[in-house]
């Protein structure tokens, strides 16, 4: 049992020491600690072993499981070493990453939803309105003269039926004092249409984010206060503002709102953003008319509108050249706007 | 409109510099859009007179001209310009003058003859805009002379003037504005009103649109270039100097605001009659158009035919020539709509047009024919009749306002005081009545509301008075915010899926519809588009989105994935849709891994992992084509066809899919309900069906729903085997590799409960389809 024990033990130790692969252990592990190994085994004749024999046999095998189970973990280490060696040979870890390449939002989404989200934490809820629109919501609600210049057919769009292509989203003002009463506080982005030929900073389709917001009590400070945190939300906080004295059929007092930002380019030049002003009296009368009640009487609410442009601020923002480009789809122009 | 610094100098005294008055102006409403410096003459130009003028031997249109200079030694100087004769006095560049930025004289030859400096027009001396010939100085120049002391430096200020304003459009206007802004005084000479008196047959006012009409008859003018004074004036705000008389007219025109006009009394036939035009009826305009009148233009006519479009143009027939002698000076008002649309009509915007559009001061209308007047017999001489004739009444303008001073400060949410309203009503030419009401000025037609009172009260205090507030309140959120919200999703899925977005025009043609294979007869139509390219609104994003797919290929990208998310038009109404374009390679190749060609299985998967399961009926059309259905969208998903791709140049094949969105941006997002997660082991088989390539999956898949197996959970589709040589399988069948899972929530499965499962589901199968397995 003793030279058995002992030629076991070189046995093991020359196979593990051969071993080179994975595979070829794991046999030589079976072999020896298996379930049925020769150590398990020679574990078992154990019994036979005459009593007197046992504690000096037994401490041998105890010794020989020890030595085996040892040289089988070293080995182990050595081969997984060896694995990780073989394949991290080569490895250059400054070649370029891999992944799926996301693909990018258009940069005019990309500046709504900025916009949008500004208006939403002052507490404006979005509102929609038809890009086909009656004369009567895009003109005679908005106090515009039925000679008015804006109206015919040189500027705006028509249909055969007589309807138009909303030449601004003011028209969403009046959908939406039609349907709900005051309290209002929209914002409202969308397509609007003008009969201009296209160049570098014309297209006859562009896209306008309007705001209304009526109230019992609502002041001229309130527009400025409120236009004057969005362009600062948008621009950062050095950013001014400059309301200039304007015309409008929809509002009066009625601005031209002028910015001057370090993000647009900073420089002295005032850059005209937007329009602005108090919900003309007018306005209201149309709507009431309408509605056939006096929710809108302008004796009681009052209430400010503004609208701009989103191509033109994308353009001073991001530098665009020409506003073809944001239809033009070009995937290299697109792929700028990653964020 | 422009305006003459110099000019407004007569009626107002002006701040010490230009840009403090155009910040004024600016701040007041009226934007200053552009600034000029005028009649800053160079150095080294001084006043000459022409002693001789020969033709220039080598150039037929050149002359050799010999001046004086003040030297008392004749100079040559070679001249192109043909509107001066021997005698006239004009402006002499030496050489060393600078004109304009770096235009240096310098002594020469032209044409081989010696021009020892040049002779200049206004313009080449920045005198005006535009002007040909040379300038005339009056015959008093002393010549020798700087041409500097001569002529006064000038600003001419550009000024957008609102629609509002008609009371702006004149120099007398701004300087009451200016007035007004800058706490100076405004002064007008008064003019003493004519003496008037009823015109009778001599004029006769046969139409509405002319309420009121005045004429003034002054015998013996001399017909002559205008002074310097008047020329400089009109070049120095870009009109161009025709005769004395016709200057006047612009003059108090551009002073007043009142357009005027002159008549060859010697040409007229009878008297005068205003009247609504003869349809057919012709008349030359004096821009030499000829123009086909129609009923609702309103003329001016003698007894025998049009003279004047009404407040638009004169015309030819009865022009004030060099050989007038009478003149009748007509001053009037007419009806602002009537004008516009006389002179939109015929594309003819002209200075007196463009201030009746807006409507002049009615009560402006004889003092400008007094002033006219005056200046007339002053620069043309001649005798005016003693009597102003005039018809009709002019309107009465005048009203009174009710101003609540606080309802004035609640609206603009700043304190101000009762007296500081009152005296900027005042400076803006607004007279207190009774308790709270303000008589208006008749050339303030814009102020009518007391809200039009609180604008002038909050423009003239400055808004930036007003304290800035912020207030937010909670808003709930409507449809609107879930289809923003929801479409939001949307994108940010595709992006995942590595697509851009596209937006393109709404404006579509019938072409590009036909040739993108999209039906135009549905399409909505524009009645009056920009051209055939834009005449209809887009029924499908196809086409745009095809267009966008061609303009990347052609820009050398082989990989386009592109959607666009937007609203489409048909005779149904305004549907928003979502477009979804592919060709080329899935992604790009990298060191690591070759990209592969995108496919059909490729955009259903991108469609599917954005709403998830949909049902998809194949078209009966030939190609490749199927039609998507859920419960919230529907849509269509194909290759396009090969046909179809070559027109936009595509060199791999092109997938598109487009469904519509409405229903799903409004549906209501469900809440999700957590599920226990299994605690059992499932079991999986593979179960490889042999059938026919004509039966399509979905039938297998159904077919094994059907068997209504115990405990199958899922049915996946692992491995499509087909042998086109036939070798190793019929080429007319292939293998489908379908995984099955089984799994019981509250044990594990027994090998043997799983055998039966998959036997259940193989019997079904084979009886229902005829289908055969492979092992």
């Amino acid at each position: 049992m003793r030279e058995e024990l002992i030629s076991l033990r070189e046995e093991a130790l020359r196979d593990i020491a051969a071993v080179t692969n994975t595979p070829a252990f794991e046999r030589v592990r079976i072999a020896y600690i298996g379930r049925a190994g020769r150590l398990t085994q020679a574990g078992e004749k154990m019994r036979h072993v005459p009593k007197d024999d046992r504690p000096e046999i037994g401490k041998l095998l105890h010794e020989v499981r020890q030595v085996i189970t040892g040289a089988l973990e070293s080995r182990a280490a050595e081969l997984r070493a060896a694995m990780e060696a073989a394949e991290l040979s080569g490895v250059d870890p400054t070649l370029p990453g891999v992944a799926f390449a996301a693909g990018y939002l258009h940069p005019l989404q990309m500046l709504q939803k900025q916009v949008v989200e500004i208006f939403r934490r002052m507490g404006f809820a979005l509102a929609e309105g038809p890009g086909i629109e009656t004369e009567w919501h895009c003109f005679d609600a908005l106090n515009t003269p039925p000679d008015h210049p804006a109206r015919n057919e040189q500027d705006t769009f028509y249909l055969p039926d007589g309807r138009l292509l909303r030449t601004h989203t003011s028209t969403v003002q009046i959908r939406t004092m039609e349907t709900q009463a005051p309290p209002v506080r929209i914002i409202a982005p969308g397509a609007a249409y003008r009969r201009d030929e296209v160049d570098a900073t014309h297209l006859a389709q562009f896209t306008q984010i309007e705001g209304l917001y009526v109230d019992e009590d609502v002041t001229l400070g309130d527009l400025k206060g409120t236009l004057e945190y969005f362009f600062r939300e948008l621009f950062g906080a050095d950013t001014r503002v400059r309301f200039r004295p304007h015309f409008f059929p929809f509002t009066e007092p009625s601005y031209e709102l002028d910015v001057r930002a370090a993000a647009l380019g900073g420089g002295e030049r005032w850059l005209e953003l937007a329009g602005c002003g108090m919900v003309d009296p007018a306005v209201f009368e149309r709507v009431s008319e309408r509605r056939g009640d006096d929710a809108y009487d302008s004796r009681r609410v009052r209430g400010f509108a503004f609208g701009f442009g989103l191509e033109r601020l994308a353009m001073i923002l991001f530098g665009v050249p020409d506003i073809r480009m944001f239809v033009e789809n070009d995937q290299r122009f697109l792929s700028q706007f990653s964020r | 409109m422009k305006v003459s610094l110099e000019w407004l100098k007569d009626f107002v005294p002006l701040p010490e510099s230009a840009d403090v008055l155009a910040a004024a102006l600016t701040d007041g409403g009226t934007e200053v859009i552009g600034q000029e410096e005028r009649g800053n003459i160079p150095d080294k130009v001084v006043v000459a007179q022409i002693l001789s003028s020969e033709q220039h031997p080598n150039a037929d249109r050149l002359s050799v001209c010999r001046v004086e200079d003040g030297s008392g030694q004749p100079r040559q100087i070679v001249c192109g310009a043909k509107n001066y004769k021997v005698g006239d006095k004009v402006p002499l560049a030496l050489p060393g003058a600078v004109l304009g930025k770096d235009f240096k004289i310098k002594a020469g030859k032209l044409r081989g003859v010696v021009s020892d400096g040049m002779m200049c027009s206004a313009k080449e001396l920045g005198l005006a805009e535009d002007a040909e010939g040379l300038l005339i100085l009056p015959p008093d120049a002393p010549v020798g002379h700087l041409l500097g002391e001569l002529f006064q430096p000038d600003t001419v200020l550009e000024l957008e003037v609102t629609p509002n304003r008609p009371d702006l459009l004149s120099i007398q206007g701004i300087a009451r504005e200016v007035a007004t802004l800058t706490h100076a005084k405004f002064h007008v000479p008064t003019i003493s009103d004519p003496t008037i008196a009823p015109a009778g047959e001599r004029v006769q006012l046969r139409d509405g649109g002319c309420p009121f009409y005045s004429a003034r008859l002054i015998r013996g003018v001399r017909i002559a270039p205008s002074p310097p004074w008047l020329a400089a004036r009109l070049t120095a705000v870009g009109l161009r100097p025709i005769n004395n008389v016709v200057d006047i007219t612009n003059y108090v025109l551009l002073e007043m605001g009142q357009p005027l006009h002159a008549f060859d009394y010697g040409k007229l036939e009878g008297g005068i009659v205003v009247r609504s035009a003869r349809d057919g009826e012709k008349m030359q305009a004096l821009d030499g158009s000829d123009l086909t009148l129609r009923a609702y233009d309103l003329v001016i006519a003698d007894g025998v035919k049009p003279v004047a479009l009404a407040g638009v143009v004169g015309g030819v027939a009865t022009s004030v020539t060099e050989i007038t002698t009478d003149i009748l000076l007509e001053s009037a008002w007419f009806e602002p709509t009537r004008v516009r649309r006389t002179a939109r009509e015929f594309g003819l915007q002209t200075d007196s047009s463009y201030r009746f559009e807006r409507r002049v001061n009615p009560a402006g209308v004889l003092a400008a024919s007094a002033r006219a007047v005056e200046l007339i017999l002053q620069v043309a001489g001649g005798d005016a009749e003693n009597q102003t004739l005039v018809a009709g009444v002019a309107p009465e303008d005048a009203r009174e306002v009710f101003l609540d001073n606080d309802r004035c400060r609640q609206l603009l949410g700043m304190e101000i005081a009762n007296d500081e309203i009152s005296a900027i009503l005042e400076r803006l030419g607004l007279v207190a009545s009774d308790s709270g009401l303000w008589i208006v000025p008749p050339f303030r037609p814009d102020l009518t509301r007391e809200v039009d009172l609180i604008e002038e009260v909050i423009r003239v205090a400055g808004i930036q008075r007003v304290p800035s507030r912020l207030r937010a309140f909670p808003a709930s959120s409507g449809i609107a915010d879930r289809r923003h919200d929801r479409a939001e999703i949307l994108r940010e899925k595709l992006r995942g899926q590595g697509f851009s977005e596209a937006r393109n025009s709404h404006f579509v043609s019938a072409e590009s519809l036909n040739r993108a294979g999209v039906e135009a007869a549905q399409a909505m139509t524009i009645r009056n588009p920009l051209g055939a390219e834009q005449a209809l609104l887009r029924p499908t994003l196809q086409a745009g989105l095809l267009a966008a797919l061609a303009h990347n290929v052609r820009h050398g990208t082989s990989s386009v994935r592109l959607f666009e998310m937007g609203p489409t038009f048909t005779k149904e109404g305004e549907r928003v849709a979502l477009g979804i374009i592919t060709t080329g390679a899935v992604t790009k190749d990298t060191w690591k891994t070759a990209s592969e060609l995108t496919d059909f299985y490729d955009l259903k998967g991108v469609v599917e992992a954005v709403f998830g399961t949909m049902a998809v009926t194949p078209s009966s059309d030939a190609g490749l084509s199927a039609c998507l259905e859920s419960s919230l969208t529907h849509g269509i998903l194909q290759r396009v066809p090969r046909e179809v791709a070559v027109f936009y140049d595509a060199k791999t094949p092109v997938f598109y899919a487009e469904v519509l969105l409405d229903r799903w941006l409004e549906a209501e997002p469900g809440v999700v309900r957590v599920k226990p997660l299994a605690k059992f082991p499932s079991v999986e088989r593979d179960l490889a069906v042999v059938l026919p390539t004509s039966i399509p999956f979905v039938e297998i898949e159904h077919s094994l729903q059907a068997a209504k197996a115990a405990h199958l959970q899922e049915i996946f589709l692992k491995d499509v085997y087909r042998d086109a040589s036939g070798e190793k399988l019929d080429a007319a069948l292939r293998s489908l590799t379908i995984t099955l899972t089984f799994r019981e929530a509250t044990r594990t499965l027994t090998a043997d409960e799983v055998d039966c499962a998959v036997a259940t589901l193989r019997d079904h199968v084979k009886t229902e389809l005829g289908a055969t397995f492979r092992e």
